[in-house]
Parts: C-alpha cells; structure tokens; sequence
C-alpha cells in the first residue's frame, strides 16, 4: 500500500499525465477538425469526394492503431517527414480517431429531422445559416455522448504511443517496473491515474450535456416573467364572435402561375400537368384525397422539389431557376425566395426543436432579414401575441400542444413577411378539439389582412367560409376549380362529387 | 430534388469541451515539463579518455559530430544495461548509457534518448529519429539488412527459471520439450526456441512452446504467475533478476550463443561506424570497458574487440 501511495504521488509519473493529455489533446481535437471534414466529404453529393472520405475511413479505420504510430514515427522521416514522439503520436491518433469522429456526426447530421431544414430552407435560410443555426446546434447536442466517449477512447489509446517514445504514463510506468520490479504497485498507480483522468472527461461531457439540455434551458426561460402584454388566452382573440363570410372585391394582379406542372418520383407520377393562378389577396382551397399530389405541388411552388416540367412563376420570378431557366444554387434559391414572399406552414409543424417558441417566429427576422435581435424578438412577441400565443413564448416545441406548434408555425412563417402564403394541410396533424384554434388565426389572416394564401386542406366548412375559390386535385391533375359555393355544392365532376359528399358526411 | 445535406459544425458543447480540456492540458503540461527522453549524463567522468590524443585525434578526423547532440534509441527494461533510475527516474543508467557517453565524450557529442519497443530499435534508427542504437542488441546477420554492427562484447545467455528449476531445464536442448518459454518479441532467442520446438515434435515430443512479451519484466512476471516456465535472455540479465528475488527466482544454466552485441549505426554510413569504431577502440584499451561492466555487475561479460557485422 505504501508503495502504490508512493508511485500514486510520483512527480515522474505525474509528469507523464502531461504528456499524456498532450498526446490525448492532439488526437482529440485533430480528429474531430479531419472528422468534421471527412463527414462534410461523405454527405457531398460530389461521387469523387465522398469515395475519398470512404476510402480514407476504410484504410485508418482497419487498421491497427500500432501500425499507424509506428508508420508515422518510422516511416514517414523516409519521405522527409520528421515528427517528434509526441507529435507523431497525435498525428497517429487524430488519423485514426477522425473515421470515428466522421461517423458520429454524419450520423448526428442524418438525425437531425428533415422537416425542420425544409422549414428553414422555405423561409429563405441560406445553407451556411441551415447549417449553423438548425441543423449545428441538434447534430452537436446528438453527438455529444458518442464525442464524450471518443475522448476516453483518445486518451486510453495513448498509452500505446509508449512504443514510439512518447514519455507518456504508460511508458513511464512501464520503464519504472523494469527497473524497480515494483510490478503491481506501479500498474495499480498508473490504472488509478488513467482512471482519475478518464473520470475527468466523464465529468466535463456530463456538465456539457447537462449545460445544453433543451428541457433545462425550457424549464429556466419558463420561469421568467411573461413579457407584458401576454395574454393567457388558448385561443386567439379572433374567435369570438365567428366573423361573416369574406365579401372581397375581385384582385386582379396575378401573384402566381404554376403551368403544366409535372412531378415524378421514380416510376411514380405524382403531377400530370398541372395549372393554377393565384391572385393577390386570393384565398385558393386545395382539395383532393390523400396522394393527389397537394403537398407536391405546394412543395414545387417555393421550390423545395424541382420541377420535372412545365414552369411555376411568381409575378414572372421563377424561384430555383435563372432568367435563362438554369437551375441555381440553393444559396441563391434562398434569396429568391425572400425575394418572391413566399411562406410555407407544415402539415406536421417542423419547428426548430431546439428553440422555444419565440426564437422559432424570430428565425426569419434575424437570419434572413438580419435584423438586430432586439428587434426581431419584438417582431417574435408581436406575431406570438397575435396567434395567441404570448404566455408560451419561452416553451420549447415539445411542451406544446399540437394546436399550439401550429399557431407557431404560423407565426414563423407571417415572421417572413410572405406576400403568398403556402398551407400544407395545417390541421391534419391535430387532434379534432385542437383544430378550431388553429382554423381561427388562419381565418384571421384571410379577413384581416388580406393574406394571399394557398391552403390544401380536408376541412370543407373552413374552405366554404375562408376560400375564394377551391381547386379540386385527383391523380396528379386539377379536375375542377371554381368559386367556393359553386365547386363545393354542385360539383361538376363526378370525382369531385363522390369525394366531397364523403368528406361532408364525416364532418356532418 | 433530393433534399440538400450539410455537413457538420463543431458546436457550442463540443468548443466548451474543448476549452475545457485544453486548458487542463496547458495546466498539466506545464507541471511535467520534463521529457521522457532523460537528460545525458555529465561527460565530466570520461573526461581523461575524452583528453586522449586517440580521441583528440578522431575529433579532428570527425569534426562534424563535435558539438553535436546525437539520439541513442534504446529499450529501457533492461537493468544493468538500460533502464531508468530508480532514485531519479528521468534518468537512464546502465553498462550501455555509460558506453555511449564515453563514446560521445570521446567524439565530443552528447547523448539523447529515444526510449521505444525493441522491435522498433531499428525502424526507429533508419528513419533518421535516432543516430545509433545501444541497447544491448545482438549482432546478427538478419539485423545487419536494416544496421552495421559494431561488436563489442561476446554474447552468454541464462536460462531464468522459478526457484529449484522444476521442469529441470538445462538449456536450449530437449529439456524445454512440452515446457513454455518466455521471450521478448524480436529477441535472437525467439528463432532459436522454435528451431528446438521443431526438433522436440520430430522426435515426438511435445512442442516447446513460445510466449511472447514487450520487455524483460513482462517475461518475468510471466515465470512469477506460473505462465511460463523459463525465460532466454543475457546471463547478466538473468543474474540480476535472480539477485532481486532470490527466493522466487533461479538460473538454471548459462547457454552459449554464437552471437556479439553491437552497436547500432545507419546501414552504409561509414564516417559515423569509423568514428565509433575508433570511440569504441579507445573506450576498449583505456580499460574504461572493463571498469564500466565493473561497475554495472556484468560479471560474465566477454569484451571483444570492434568488429564489423553488415549484412553482406
């Protein structure tokens, strides 16, 4: 016992602990910059640069870590590389912890919901601003555990830079037991030692993950005052009473034309040529049994699929594509459409998980708008105040109810500031006595300001009421359209009938 | 469109981690500014032989090493020949720490140290990341493809066997037939016992079994846990083992091998192996050799003249 006190305190091989993190440090962070690489190589849509990153990952990730210090210290000085011990060993170990690292966060990067970069990309978000602010922040907190355990994993695989002179603790303890014969005593020190490190890093990646846990920071900005103003209310102010049917004078600036859409996936025909015009301030319906192609055609409208054929323009700008008709980079896709005003709300929400409620509506403001922070957080409570929404302002998405998410998708999107204002099936997701509420701020925009908005939905007395005109879809292609009163009570087509008087029976 | 896909950022946590590590490493650096490569030993005791006009007169035929500050790679598990001190432990001490440093008192370098596994002695020297190797090496021929050899002492090996030698071994001969031996990896002895392995199965015995280690006091453990029944290595080696647990420990036998120790230069180099065959020469009759095994209790140590192993 008194022998394992005495290596224990050692300064020899407490000095090798320095050497030892030095080796750990090098290998950590080296590897996590290659991996961050090798994993941006292996998501490229480039063949050439991602068969790079594979090839790169099948050589140092099979094989062994002895070879590869042994390699770096012995063979490379033969091609004029001379690396010091330490150096070479973390040259060594950053090689070969990067495959790891690179697999981690591709695989965090794929987990992060593809919902929530279509909602970023269609409020205008360039790729970078994606990158960093959605998709960087939820990828990262994934990783985290996995990063956490290749920084143990660094530091255990150090000790075998103890064959290429690194004076790190293994060596020392290895070279004080062939000295003093001292066998156990020394090992036991030294695997106290490693243990007393290792621990270190448990501890650092805990008080990170605990430092970033979403539901902690929701319970902290929870607590804070309501911002004044905020009202309790569920339900928005516009509910009550319900409001006349609209009574519009006829627009007759056309905002957007979509012609002779067509969309394949794979064999799949989903749009047969479709045509369709939107007028300023019009309030168009969208309806059609599931797999019509609605939600194709409101993704091909901001350009979140690409058009196979025909042309979808909004008062002659053609989002995605340039005056000549070349297909854009997405970057400058972002910027057309902030350009062309067009909002998009989601079927299933796609709020950015890992942002309360305030900085979800405040993204477009900050991010596309680059307005000051201050200012786009009052834009925030303003647009939360209005779907009423003001007392959550601080709730994370997960601590809403489905009516709630949805009112904050709206208020994201109207954050955008859209002259057009795209709606894919907004209540579906909801549960029945959630959909009023979210109908309601829907109904508001139409009356109140005059919103251009394409809704597809299955809610026919919300369509009566709000629509000026309904467009019925079946197999890809616009069967009938018309007047709302006219399409919904005497169908022309016998398509549209059958399925109208089905939906009417269900919500009778 | 296929959906778009971004690569990676570092994120917020992952920079804190790293800030945090970062700084614990500058921390702990900074206390174990000492390098593991241990510091050379005063040239000062080797002075006289440093003021001979032999080594007077091979400074002024290698001026290019004078000053230098040459790197001798060794595998320090080796006490008696290289290994740490006990009694300060960046230190290396031993019969050949004390040869390179009369050699580089004599040519007028210092020493610096390179401690890797004895497989890696070679590799580590051909790349360049050390000038010479020794590290109580023997001189052979299938060595002598990747080093010139300078010899300097004739080779005896022990026979370490646990206490009152059980399995009666009495060499390398038959007597280690169905017994385990254990070895350094890389050692001389490593094909030698194979050779007998053979020669036990053509007979029809049970084979004489191998187990391999990194360095002298892995071996040892392994006869202490009963892993092993013997272990090969230079009889000074074996002496000082049994000298340290008399009680647990025994040599059965001292083997002859047709082999030399040597030291170590880059293949070809032949100003640096005259200049060392000239240092060595010098270190041989000024008697400071043989005070030197003296001193480190090579007590069956065989002093042979300089002579050249290459392998053509």
């Amino acid at each position: 016992m008194d022998s394992f006190l005495h290596y224990l305190s050692m300064p020899y091989l407490l000095a090798g602990i320095g050497v030892t993190l030095q080796a750990t440090a090098l290998g950590f962070f080296g590897g996590f910059l290659l991996g961050t690489l090798l994993a941006g190589m292996a998501l490229s849509r480039n063949r050439a640069v991602a068969g790079a990153a594979r090839a790169y990952s099948v050589i140092f990730r099979g094989t062994p870590l002895v070879l590869q210090l042994v390699f770096v210290f012995t063979a490379l000085p033969h091609a004029g590389i001379v690396l010091g011990p330490v150096l070479a060993a973390g040259v060594a170990l950053a090689a070969n912890e990067a495959t790891f690292f690179a697999e981690i966060l591709r695989s965090s990067v794929r987990g992060v919901d593809r919902g929530q970069t279509d909602a970023a990309r269609a409020l205008g978000l360039r790729p970078r601003r994606v990158l960093r602010h959605i998709v960087g922040p939820q990828a990262g907190r994934a990783a985290i555990p996995a990063i956490g355990g290749e920084a143990v994993s660094t530091m255990k695989n150090s000790a075998l830079a103890s064959i290429i002179a690194v004076p790190e603790l293994t060596l020392r303890s290895n070279q004080l037991a062939s000295a003093t014969f001292d066998y156990f005593s020394i090992f036991f020190a030294s695997g106290v030692l490693y243990l007393l490190l290792t621990g270190a890093i448990t501890g650092v990646q805990l008080v990170v993950e605990r430092a970033l846990d979403l539901d902690r920071l929701g319970r902290r900005r929870s607590a804070q005052p309501a911002p004044p103003g905020a009202e309790p209310a569920a339900v928005p102010p516009a509910a009550t009473p319900p409001p006349p049917p609209p009574v519009r004078v006829r627009p007759n600036r056309v905002a957007l034309t979509v012609a002779g859409a067509h969309k394949s996936f794979g064999d799949h025909e989903v749009l047969r040529g479709v045509d369709l015009e939107l007028r300023e301030g019009e309030v168009v319906a969208l309806l059609g049994p599931s797999g019509s192609g609605k939600s194709t055609l409101l993704r091909l409208i901001n350009h979140l699929e690409t058009l196979d054929a025909g042309s979808i323009s909004f008062d002659g700008l053609r989002v995605g594509y340039s005056d000549g008709g070349r297909p854009l980079p997405e970057r400058l896709v972002a910027q057309q459409r902030v350009a062309a005003g067009v909002g998009m709300v989601f079927q299933h929400f796609n709020l950015f998980a890992h942002l309360s409620a305030a900085r979800n509506v405040a993204a477009a403001p900050r991010w596309v708008h680059g307005e000051p922070k201050a200012r786009a957080s009052a834009e925030a409570d303003r647009l939360l105040a209005k779907v009423g929404l003001a007392a959550r302002a601080h709730a994370l998405p997960r601590q809403l109810s489905g009516g709630q998410q949805q009112r904050v998708g709206i208020a994201r999107a109207l954050a955008g500031r859209p002259k057009v204002l795209l709606l894919d099936e907004p209540t579906s997701a909801l549960d029945p006595e959630l959909v009023r509420e979210v109908l309601e701020v829907i109904r508001s925009l139409a009356v109140d300001e005059g919103l251009t908005m394409l809704i597809a939905t299955h809610q026919l007395r919300f369509a009566r009421e709000v629509a000026d005109r309904v467009v019925f879809m079946a197999d890809g292609v616009v069967l009938e359209q018309g007047p709302a009163a006219q399409v919904l009570d005497s169908p022309q087509n016998p398509v549209a009938a059958r399925f109208l008087r089905a939906l009417h029976t269900m919500e009778v | 469109m296929r959906t778009r896909q971004f690569g990676p950022v570092p994120t917020a946590a992952a920079t804190t981690a790293a800030a945090i590590l970062a700084a614990l490493a500058v921390l702990l650096t900074g206390c174990g500014s000492s390098s593991g490569a241990a510091a050379p030993a005063s040239t000062a005791p080797y002075a006289a032989l440093a003021a001979s006009p032999g080594c007077a007169q091979l400074r002024t035929e290698h001026p290019d090493l004078v000053g230098k500050k040459l790197t001798n790679a060794i595998n320090p598990h080796t006490p008696g020949y290289e290994s740490i001190s006990v009694t300060d432990p960046t230190r290396y001490e031993g019969f050949d720490i004390d040869l390179g440093e009369a050699i580089g008192g004599c040519l007028g370098f210092t020493v610096g140290y390179l401690p890797v596994s004895f497989e890696t002695l070679l590799p580590t020297l051909q790349s360049g990341q050390a000038n010479f190797v020794i590290s109580d090496i023997y001189a052979t021929r299938e060595r002598a493809a990747s080093a010139d050899f300078l010899t300097y002492s004739k080779v005896f090996d022990g026979v370490l066997v646990a206490k009152g030698n059980p399995k009666h071994l009495t060499g390398i001969d038959d007597s280690l037939c169905g017994t385990t031996t254990a070895l350094n990896k890389g050692f001389v002895e490593v094909p030698l016992v194979a050779a007998q392995s053979a020669k036990c199965t053509a007979e029809g015995h049970p084979a004489a079994q191998s187990s391999l280690f990194d360095n002298n006091s892995d071996c040892v453990q392994a006869i202490l846990s009963g892993r092993a029944d013997s272990y090969i290595n230079d009889v000074n080696t074996v002496n000082r083992f049994v000298k340290d647990q008399p009680d647990k420990l025994d040599r059965a036998t001292a083997v002859t091998l047709p082999y030399s120790i040597g030291i170590a230069v880059p293949k070809g180099d032949t100003a640096v192996r005259a200049a060392f065959t000239g240092a060595l020469t010098q270190v041989q009759q000024s008697g400071l050799q043989a005070t030197l095994s003296k001193k480190w209790q090579l007590d069956e140590s065989a002093i042979e003249s300089p002579s050249l192993v290459t392998a053509s």
